[in-house]
């Protein structure tokens, strides 16, 4: 078996709401807001946050955030701001953001923009999902009109590929945007941009696009047999852009949770599992697909096919969780057991570990986790269970690194300033008198 | 929109009858049209499309009515430049050219009643008379339409037939359940292009100022989505409009489509206005 990726992804759900057999919709969009507690919330919030955090030392390959809009589902409408504080509180884990919800934003090249920052505030260690974002949040959202959704997102990616890959300022002429002088600034570390993870569902053309581009295709939360289909449909794709997805480029969301027994587990596990699907996944159809969100024949399939949604998820027993492999729970033999299979039986190279379920308690988050990464991850390794950017140089991290680097490379042209009465100098030699020497037109143009 | 595979002479369900097809600059269109007199262009709303109601039916007994289904509606395609409001308005203005109807009169309900109101905004001068049964459009902050897009069967039944929906099944069930789904999700997209955000036109309110032809503002007295207010602003920001209140019958409430609840009493109201 190859290495295999462990990322940390938690939900940062807001638990303290009624019970969703009392609510009229879904948590998503309209439950009223007098339910959030800030002290409360903000205790939540501290608990995902330090889960995600502990993803470092425990030897996790990434700690990731998405963006959660208009409800308890995540405290974290902003994947950017969490992924920001991720990179400020850890210094070599992959941070991935998944990630911007690009329809949210007025034009594109502000996603670039945050996107190049956070790769630079992490020192390029970023990883950036693009989702199109849950219907849910198109109601939320409110401006982002479902029915174009698709196709302005697939244009805002455009626009975005181009400018992570052309030099600026261009100027963008398309159907949904018009940006007279794009032109990227800050621009990212990692060159030409990020890894690029694209969420999906099961819709073709979205899996298609995945393999167009090499990016990594994230499953989302479905049931194994649909998931079995979309991943071979993922690499019937890559094969006809002349390539075969390696395992690497295949991602897979699971609710995970290991104790000393199994016995055990399920006791820790299943109220907040089954809580988590009755209350926070559920969301009644018309709520997740808002007109256009879903194509008509992507909605066909889910309704019919055994796909997405073809079944109410809030009425799923913990068994049925478990047999449709949304989840694994158990020892640590066990969930070694499990992960094994469910590894070589669909070719996934990353395992997305989702720990919190919703409601789980700080310390019950931090045992499990401990469990996992000190007697499951390790069997998934290369011998001395390094995780991948343990095994990488971090570019430019300290002022060693960096000194090396300006020795061999110079900016473009100097930092230049016209001193009444001695003309364009060096701001960098300017405060030294004898070094306040004119530049030439050379050493302007930086040539020398 | 028909799949190469749908058989429309296959189709048999309640008041389905088989239209006409016309290619309106690119577009084919289906249309019902039946009865002499006066021609009558009705706009219909938000569905309810693949049928001819008994409205139609008794309206026809008057006039010469014209049903066309709008773009990304019942039988009719959507074609990829659709994009918003004035595409409606230069298809229309194309059709009634290329049906060669002149001076017809104009009725619209709900969304079909935003479009009249465009129609007329456009082209003030060509219709005899408007005539807008609940219709949708209008900028009310006091009084905002009800949330179509987040509707289950069941909110979507209680909310359009305030209550009595369940006598009106046969108007929303068009064979193969799962299909029918889909069909009227497949409208819903166009709706969302339409009116996703923000779910009216606040020019209207400057704009129909222009209209000033016959016209009668049809409030449906127990409507649930289109609050009462927006009808009696449509009359007061139309220079010559007039509203009435249609107020339920045989112990019903009126409800948004009471279009289906009271044909003769509509068709009579419609009549009237066009005699204004």
């Amino acid at each position: 078996m190859t290495s295999t990726e462990f990322h940390l992804f938690n939900y940062g759900s807001y638990p303290y709401i009624p019970h969703a057999s009392d609510l009229p919709n879904s948590a998503y969009i309209d439950l009223p807001n007098k339910y959030f507690d800030p002290i409360h919330g903000k205790h939540s919030l501290a608990t995902y946050l330090d889960t995600l955090v502990f993803g470092e030392e425990l030897g996790f390959d990434g700690i990731h955030s998405t963006t959660q809009i208009g409800g308890p589902v995540g405290i974290t409408p902003s994947a950017n701001i969490v992924a920001s504080y991720l990179a400020a509180k850890t210094s070599r884990i992959k941070i991935g953001t998944l990630g911007p919800i690009m329809n949210a934003a007025t034009s594109p090249m502000r996603v670039a923009e945050d996107i190049a920052l956070l790769d630079q505030l992490s020192g390029g260690r970023l990883i950036v999902g693009l989702p199109m974002g849950h219907g849910q949040n198109y109601h939320a959202i409110g401006t982002a009109n479902p029915a174009t959704a698709r196709e302005r997102y697939w244009e805002g990616h455009d626009l975005m590929r181009k400018a992570f890959t052309h030099p600026g300022p261009f100027e963008w002429v398309g159907k949904h945007y018009h940006v007279p002088y794009a032109n990227l600034w800050p621009k990212p570390i990692q060159e030409p941009f990020p890894e690029i993870w694209i969420p999906a569902a099961g819709s073709r053309i979205t899996l298609e696009k995945a393999a167009e581009f090499g990016y990594v295709y994230q499953g989302l939360f479905v049931p194994r047999k649909a998931l079995a289909r979309n991943i071979a449909t993922f690499r019937e794709s890559t094969e006809k852009w002349g390539y075969t997805a390696k395992d690497s480029q295949i991602a897979l969301v699971l609710f995970i949770h290991v104790a000393e027994t199994d016995e055990q587990a399920r006791r820790e596990a299943e109220p907040h599992l089954l809580s988590l699907f009755q209350n926070i996944n559920r969301s009644p159809q018309h709520d997740a697909f808002p007109p256009g969100h879903f194509s008509v024949d992507s909605l066909r399939a889910a309704l019919t096919g055994g796909g997405y949604r073809d079944r109410d998820i809030s009425k799923l027993s913990y068994e049925e969780i478990e047999e449709t492999g949304w989840s694994i729970v158990g020892s640590p033999e066990t969930v070694r057991e499990k992960l094994e299979e469910t590894i070589s039986t669909l070719g996934v190279g990353k395992i997305i570990h989702v720990a919190d379920m919703g409601s789980m308690p700080n310390w019950m988050i931090r045992k499990s986790l401990t469990l996992m990464a000190e007697q499951v991850i390790p069997h998934f390794r290369d011998p001395g269970g390094l995780p991948m950017w343990a095994k990488t140089e971090l570019p430019a991290a300290t002022h060693t690194a960096f000194g090396a680097y300006a020795a061999e490379h110079r900016p473009l042209v100097p930092a230049q300033v016209d001193m009444p009465g001695v003309g364009i100098v060096d701001t960098q030699r300017a405060h030294i008198e004898e070094l306040r020497i004119p530049l030439t037109r050379e050493q302007k143009d930086g040539e020398v | 929109m028909p799949k190469p595979t749908d058989n429309l002479a296959e189709r048999d369900w309640a008041h389905w009858t088989e239209p006409a097809f016309v290619d309106i600059e690119g577009v084919n269109t289906a249309y019902r049209r039946k009865g002499s007199g006066e021609p009558l262009l009705f706009l219909h709303g938000a569905g309810m499309t693949r049928t001819w109601l008994p409205l139609f039916e008794e309206l026809s007994k008057s006039f010469d009515v014209i049903v066309p289904e709008h773009p990304g509606y019942g039988d009719t395609e959507l074609p990829s430049w659709v994009e918003n409001m004035d595409d409606f308005v230069l298809h229309y203005d194309a059709l009634l050219r290329e049906l060669d109807i002149e001076n017809p009169h104009l009725v619209g309900h709900s969304l079909g009643g935003w479009m009249a109101a465009n129609q007329a905004i456009f082209y003030p001068t060509r219709f005899r008379s408007l005539t807008l049964l609940a219709p949708m459009g209008l900028m009310v902050p006091e009084a905002p339409l009800a949330d179509p897009f987040r509707l289950s069967p069941q909110t979507g039944l209680e909310m359009l037939f305030s209550g009595v929906g369940e006598h009106y099944l046969e108007y929303l069930q068009q064979g193969d359940p799962v299909e029918n789904q889909l069909h009227s999700y497949e409208e819903s997209i166009t709706l969302a292009l339409l009116a996703w955000n923000p779910r009216y036109d606040y020019r209207l309110n400057h704009r129909l100022g222009r209209v000033h032809i016959p016209a009668t503002v049809v409030a449906f007295a127990d409507d649930r989505f289109v609050p009462r207010r927006h009808a009696e602003l449509y009359a007061e920001y139309l220079p010559q409009g007039h509203l009435e209140i249609l107020e339920g019958v045989r112990g019903e409430p009126a409800s948004h489509v009471a279009i289906v609840q009271q044909p003769v009493e509509l068709a009579a109201l419609i009549a009237k206005a066009t005699h204004r």
